[in-house]
Order: C-alpha cells, then structure tokens, then sequence
C-alpha cells in the first residue's frame, strides 16, 4: 500500500509541519522569555499590584460574563428552537454577526449606544460595566450555538413521557432537558469564558484603558509591549496562556464523558 | 484456483480476528463466508480485497502473491453492506467510476455502463442520485459498479444486510442468476445460514477467527464435523453429549424400545410445520419438528404423553 | 395561558438581550455613519490612508485563507483518518487559537522574530524585515484565523466515513483520485463554510495584529487598526464610516453562512 503511505505521510507531515512553524513555536518562544527572568523574576512581575488588579478584574469580569451567557443564552436558545414567531431565520442568523464583526468594530459600536453621546442616555464608557457590555457582545454566540443543536436533536418524546408521568413543565426542565443540555450550556461557557479571558479588540476603545480601573490583562500586557517590557508582558501572557489549555482540556473532558454518555 | 489464503492471521489491538486462516476459492465458484458477529468473516473477505493488512500469511489472487498489494491494484471487485455509494454521483457516474479512472474511451464507457443498467435492472434510473433509490436498488447499483471493471474476483460484504426481508429474499435469488449469467468468481459474507444455503455453492463456516468446515449447503448440514457447525447451520436439539436435528425426533403415540417418554408442552402451528415443545421425563427440555399432517395423524394436543425416537444423532468429540 | 405567558416571557428576555447587546448599538452606528449625510462617510472612506489600510487587509487575507484552507483539510484528514501517536497534542494545537488571547498570540510573534527573538538577529543579518511588516502580520492573521476550516471538516469527514474511500480504491482509483473525486465533493461545503469563517476572522482581526504591525501609517495599518487609529485622532466619522464597510463585510458573510448552513445539512 505504497500510495496509501505517501498520502498519509504527506497530510500528516503537512499538518505537524504547519502547526510547529504557526502555534508551536511562537508559543515555545513565549514560555522561554518567561522562564529567562527566572521563578522569582517571574513573581515579582505577576505580583506586581497592577498586574494583580488585572488579573483579578480579568477574571471576575469573565465569570460574570459566563454566567449570564448561560442564563441568556441558553433562554435565547430555547426561544430559537421552540418557540416559532415571524422572522426567527434572521434573528438565528444575526446570532453569529459578532463572530463576524471585527471585535474593535464591536467596541465602537458599544460606545455609540452606550457612551457620552448616547441617545438613551446611558453612559457606561470607561467603566467596569463597559467591560461586561463589550464581553457579552463577543461571546453572544457562544452558548446559543452550542446548546442549539442539542436542543434541535433532543427526543421530545421524552419531555411528553415526563409529562405523562406526571411532572410539571418545570421538573420536566429541571429533571429530562436540562441534564441532556448541561454539556453543551458547559462548554458553551467553557468558550464564552476563554474568548472573555481573552478579550482586546472591543476593550480598547469602550474602556479607557485606565490601570487599576479597566485595565484587563490582555490590555496590561499591550502596554507592557508598547512599554517595552518584555519579560513582564510575557510573564502575564504565559498565566492566559495556562488558562486557556486548562479550558480546553475541560472542554474536552466534557465532550469525551458525553459521547461516552451517548454510546450508552 | 482464483484465490488462495494460506495462514492469515489478524489482530485488531488485543482481538484476534482471524487465527491462522487458510481457504481456497475455485474459479467459477460462489463461496459464502458464513458465521456469527465477531467471527471474522468481513475481515477475512476485507484482507481478500486488501483492505486490511494481514499480520501474517499470504493471498495469492489468481497465481499471483497479491498480500502487499493496494486494494486498486488486485482486480478485485467489492460491494459494501452500506452499499457505499457516492452520493454525489448520479447512478451513470457511480457505474462509470471505476472506467472513467482508467480513462477508457467515452463510447467503450458507454455502452458497458449501459449493459450493466440493464442487467441490474436499473437503465430508468441512470440519471437519479442515490439519496432518490430504495436499498435494493441502491445495492444493485454498487453491483453493478463493481462489475463494471470486469474483476477477476467479486467480493460482497453483507450485501444484503441492511434490506428487508423481501427485498432481501429477491436479491439473493437474483445472485444466484447473476452469477450463473456472469460466471466471475464470487465471495460474499453472511450470517444468515439460510441465505448461505440458498446462494452459495460452497459455504465456509467460520467461528472465533477461525473456518470451521468448508463443504457444499447439504453436506455442511448432514455432516457437520463440529458442534458449532451443527448448531449453526440448522437448528438443534442438545440432550448431554447428543445432537440431534428436530425433524429427526420421531414422536409416535405407543411406547417402544429405546424411545423416552416426554410431555408435550406447547404445540405451535407454522402452516405446514408444526413445532412440538417437549419436556422429557428427566426434565430436559426439547422440540420436534414435523409436518401438519403427522401431527392430526398422531392427534396431538398439549400435556399429552408422547414417545420420541432420535433419528441420526450426533456425538462430538470434546476436542471442539 | 400560564404556558403563553412563560413563552412571551422568554421570547420577552431573549429579544430584550439582543436588542441591548447587538441590534441597538449597530443601529445607533449606522444612524450616526450618515446623520451628516453620505458625503462625509465618503470622503472619510476615499482617504488614501483609509484605502490603503483596506488593500492591506485584503491582502492578508488572500493570503492566510488559501494557506488555512489547505491545512485545514490536511489537518482534518489526519485527524480523522490516520492512527498516529501525538494525536491529542494536534488537536490542543488545532483548538488553542480558539481559546487564546490575540494579544498572547502577537506577543509570541513578536517575541520570536523581534531584533531579540530566536529569529531576530539572523533576519536582520540578512536584510529580512518580519516584525512591523507584512509577514508577522500574515503569520498572526494565520494564527488566529487557524483552527475554522479544520474544525468544519473533521465532523463531516466522520459522518461520511471512509468506505466511499475504500470503495473508490477497490475500483482502481489512487489516493489522489480517490480524494479529488470522492472526498473533495463530499466536504465541499464543510470547506466552504470553514472557508467563510476563516475569511471573516482574517478580515476582523486585531489584537494579534496591532502588536506585530507597528503601526505604521500607509504601510502596516489594516482597516481595522486604521479604524482605532481614526478614534484616537478624533476623527468619529471616519472611524464610524471604515467600521460600517467591515459590518457590511460581516453581514455578507452572515447571509453566506445562512445560505450555506442548510446545504451542509442536506449533503
């Protein structure tokens, strides 16, 4: 199987080739600048207080946006799949614009409604809010689009078989849809988190960027480059960088235990 | 002989799916792989068509060592049990495939693909996709797809597996005419004995990677050299070490020498069979098969006393 | 009726969402863009600068989207069809752009072809300008732009299993032809569609840009670094009217999406 080889050899080694010079590398590049300032180098710049209000800004941001993503967008999803009302086709389809929409458009959009000049009256520009505001409309798609299909694919025999047996429209949530759609609405979040770990482009306009305030680490770490920092951009970067294998891999440990779950 | 297996073992991880395999097809012949899920019968024909690798062993495809050879180069022709037809193919280009790549002129293409619509019976159809064909004619299709490049050999893996029972029942018929029409050397797997027996001339019955006995339909049935075989290939009573067919348990009303006495449990009415469920005296359960016309003869009704004679019982050594 | 009440209320919340996060502010965009007439969005839009941020754009991206395309498939069929030890590193890598911060992705670029990196000193020796020009830009714009056509493929690829494979091979076909005539027609549309997002992603992206580019005016600016470099200046049309052409570009891309999905489905 001579042919059978050459091809398997040429898209394997095409692959592993392209991903070593694109992703691997640059990342190699990253953990060794990091480790070049040594543990305690390290220490010092990610205990650093404005490092530290960042990160922390970072993270409680993130899961707030998480959160509500898994409210609202399990809702929106539900409302998507189940309920039928006169141009759902184009709200499905507007789901996926800030996939779509250059994130730095997304942040000017937001400060359009929600800064000085805002027709409603509402000016959130430069706070914390804005950060949530401009998290929420990157990650929107999320959590509809991975709880969608499983909603679309459940067997709504089973809801009517609860019914039947006697629950009401909340246990029938509660005990036969919810545990069916847990795993998407995971990692649904899972992303939505990551992608807001993550988040620059719509932060840079619509929060100010003021240290300590809406300073979030992606933000901190363009300073410390524009700054010439190396060793301490990377330092942040390197504890992102984490964050975002951690999410993968439970993410991945959420779709192994539901295929498995599914194979019965 | 068109195809020779000589000693083909196969592993997948810990499995071992084919334990030391050695068979011969004769030119002309239609041979059934025939066993169980789990018996190695698809990987034995997929090692045929080089579609595994053997872990050790050869195949020799007509005189020629054909085991390191990509499954393109052997001349083999191969049906699936999903029938794997190209979806985006209309049922000309499907047929076609195997021409086109060996870039045969237009008219040759032609002219064989239509004479093959017509032996399948599906010349209306030529234009359709096969999303718009039921699975019969789908499978006749990927017949006559794998037909078109004249194989030297024509491998079928369940081909009729996934149809319905009559469906499945015509097609096989339609084999059998196919291939006295054709003539080409044909292997195909099943676990339908039943199916074996009707289509094939020769039948290989395999178990746990390994071929049992090979023999004609008739001579596998009344000659069965293993229990598996006995058990598979027809149904079977088991009374301690005896084997014995249930139409060859005579009942007969009167008592007589060597007969055991057994109680009639159940009595189930087939048409022109008649199934009789018995339990023994000692306790052992067992069931007869006669004809309606015995069973008034004998009158019999449920809880009656009857009195069975075994006919052409079996011993099996414990070497199986 | 308590039924209907739950169902307006929900539909209530879900709209309410949307209409806060997504419609009202690109409505308000839009109103803004042409409150003092198409003109001035025109005359923001015909700018040299603004022209040739938009050139630059699109150049990237007819770079990075073929070169993501073909390793996209490559990569799913490798994925899919092939046992090979490392497989799970793959897959982590394949996803990692999905999940990591643009600004961690330039960084790393920046850190291995800067006058310091591993590459830096040996491209200056030879005259090879990566950082703060095009290739770095290309590069990050591949980064991030990365996992879409692969993660299309790899589903569809499964669904569709390999015994039309096997069946094109057992007819005679090579490996290649078995792939330009039976797999390429089956995926087409997962390509496609990856293809869609692989273009949107390139065309809007900017965190992993902005670090590698330098931001050099004429030269490294793409539309949407131009589109912050117009806000920081103060100039609220121009930035308004550049951000309304890449929100068409975004909506094109929506209706692709849409018209494709169902396709995909259908195959």
């Amino acid at each position: 199987m001579q042919g059978e080889t050459a091809s398997a050899a040429l898209s394997l080694g095409l692959t592993t080739t392209y991903l070593s010079l694109i992703v691997a590398l640059p990342i190699a590049a990253l953990l060794f600048e990091s480790t070049n300032i040594g543990a305690r180098g390290f220490w010092d710049v990610v205990s650093s207080p404005e490092a530290v209000a960042a990160l922390k800004l970072t993270l409680w941001t993130s899961i707030a946006v998480a959160l509500i993503n898994a409210v609202l967008g399990t809702i929106t999803a539900w409302v998507l799949v189940r309920d039928s009302f006169r141009g759902k086709a184009l709200v499905n389809a507007v789901i996926d614009l800030p996939f779509a929409l250059p994130t730095i458009v997304a942040g000017l959009t937001l400060l359009a409604l929600y800064g000085p000049r805002s027709p409603v009256g509402i000016n959130v520009a430069f706070t914390q809010v804005a950060i949530i505001l401009a998290m929420l409309f990157v990650t929107l798609p999320f959590v509809v689009r991975t709880v969608q299909p499983v909603l679309l694919e459940l067997d709504q025999e089973m809801e009517q078989a609860a019914k039947s047996l006697g629950a009401t429209e909340l246990q029938t949530f509660r005990r036969v849809v919810f545990p069916n759609i847990l795993p998407g609405i995971l990692s649904g979040v899972a992303l939505a988190f990551a992608k807001a770990v993550g988040e620059f482009g719509s932060l840079v306009i619509i929060t100010g960027n003021l240290p300590y305030k809406t300073e979030v680490s992606s933000v901190f770490i363009f300073s410390r480059i524009e700054s010439g920092d190396r060793a301490g951009a990377a330092a942040v970067a390197v504890i992102l960088l984490a964050i975002s294998f951690a999410l993968l891999l439970a993410i991945g440990v959420v779709r192994h235990y539901t295929t498995r779950h599914d194979r019965g | 002989m068109s195809i020779v297996v000589k000693g083909v073992s196969k592993r997948f991880n810990d499995f071992p799916a084919l334990d030391d395999v050695s068979l011969d097809v004769e030119t002309g012949s239609l041979t059934a792989l025939l066993g169980p899920s789990g018996s190695g019968k698809s990987t034995l024909l997929r090692v045929i068509a080089g579609l595994e690798q053997p872990d050790e062993g050869e195949v020799v495809i007509f005189g020629d060592d054909a085991t390191g050879l990509a499954p393109q180069k052997r001349g083999v022709g191969f049906v699936f049990q999903h029938y794997a037809a190209f979806k985006h193919m209309t049922v000309y280009d499907n047929i076609a495939f195997g021409l086109t790549i060996r870039k045969r002129p237009k008219a040759e293409i032609e002219s064989r693909v239509g004479e093959l619509l017509e032996l399948v019976q599906l010349k209306p159809f030529a234009h359709r996709y096969p999303a718009q064909l039921s699975g019969g004619q789908r499978q006749r299709m990927a017949l006559a797809r794998a037909l078109a490049v004249e194989p030297k050999v024509l491998l079928l893996d369940e081909p009729f597996g996934a149809l319905d029972a009559r469906v499945r029942a015509e097609l096989r018929e339609w084999l059998r005419r196919l291939h006295e029409e054709v003539h080409v050397t044909t292997v195909f797997v099943t676990h339908d004995q039943e199916e074996a027996m009707q289509v094939a001339d020769r039948i290989a019955v395999m178990n746990k990677g390994r071929i049992e006995q090979v023999g004609g339909p008739r001579d596998l049935y009344e000659h069965p050299e293993t229990e598996f075989v006995m058990s598979f290939v027809g149904p079977v009573n088991r009374v301690g070490d005896t084997w014995v067919r249930p139409h060859d348990l005579e009942l007969s009303a009167e008592p007589s020498d060597g007969a055991d006495e057994a109680m009639i449990e159940r009595i189930v009415h087939l048409g022109f069979e008649v199934r009789v469920e018995l339990t023994r005296a000692d306790g052992e359960k067992l069931w007869a098969q006669v004809t309606r016309d015995r069973c008034e003869e004998l009158e019999l009704e449920e809880g009656q006393i009857v009195y069975l004679r075994p006919q052409h019982e079996r011993v099996f050594s414990a070497a199986t | 009726m308590a039924n209907a009440l739950r169902r307006f209320g929900l539909r209530g919340i879900a709209f309410a969402y949307l209409a806060a996060i997504l419609i009202g502010p690109l409505a308000v965009v839009f109103y803004r863009t042409f409150e003092n007439g198409f003109g001035a969005a025109w005359d923001a839009l015909s700018s040299p600068e603004t022209v040739n941020a938009f050139k630059l754009t699109l150049i990237i991206t007819a770079i990075a989207v073929p070169a993501n395309t073909v390793f996209g498939i490559a990569c799913a069929l490798a994925i899919v069809r092939r046992k090979f030890p490392g497989k799970g590193i793959v897959n982590a890598f394949v996803d990692l752009p999905l999940a990591l911060s643009p600004v961690v992705v330039g960084l790393s670029l920046y850190l291995l072809y800067g006058r310091d990196g591993w590459f830096g000193s040996w491209l200056t020796d030879h005259g090879i300008q990566v950082l703060f020009a095009l290739p770095s830009m290309v590069i990050a714009t591949i980064f991030v732009s990365l996992p879409f056509v692969a993660r299309e493929v790899v589903p569809t690829l499964r669904e569709i299993g390999d015994e039309q494979e096997q069946a094109a091979r057992t007819l005679g076909a090579s490996s290649w032809q078995t792939f330009r005539r039976i797999t390429l027609p089956a995926i087409r549309w997962a390509v496609i569609y990856g293809v869609i997002l692989t273009t949107a992603r390139s065309l809007g992206e900017y965190g992993a840009v902005a670090v590698v580019s330098g931001h050099l005016q004429g030269q490294t600016e793409t539309a949407t670094l131009r589109v912050e470099e117009r806000y920081q200046s103060l100039d609220l049309a121009g930035a308004y009217s550049i951000s309304i052409v890449l929100a068409l570009l975004a909506v094109l891309v929506l209706v692709a999406m849409t018209v494709i999905r169902p396709k995909e489905e259908a195959v």
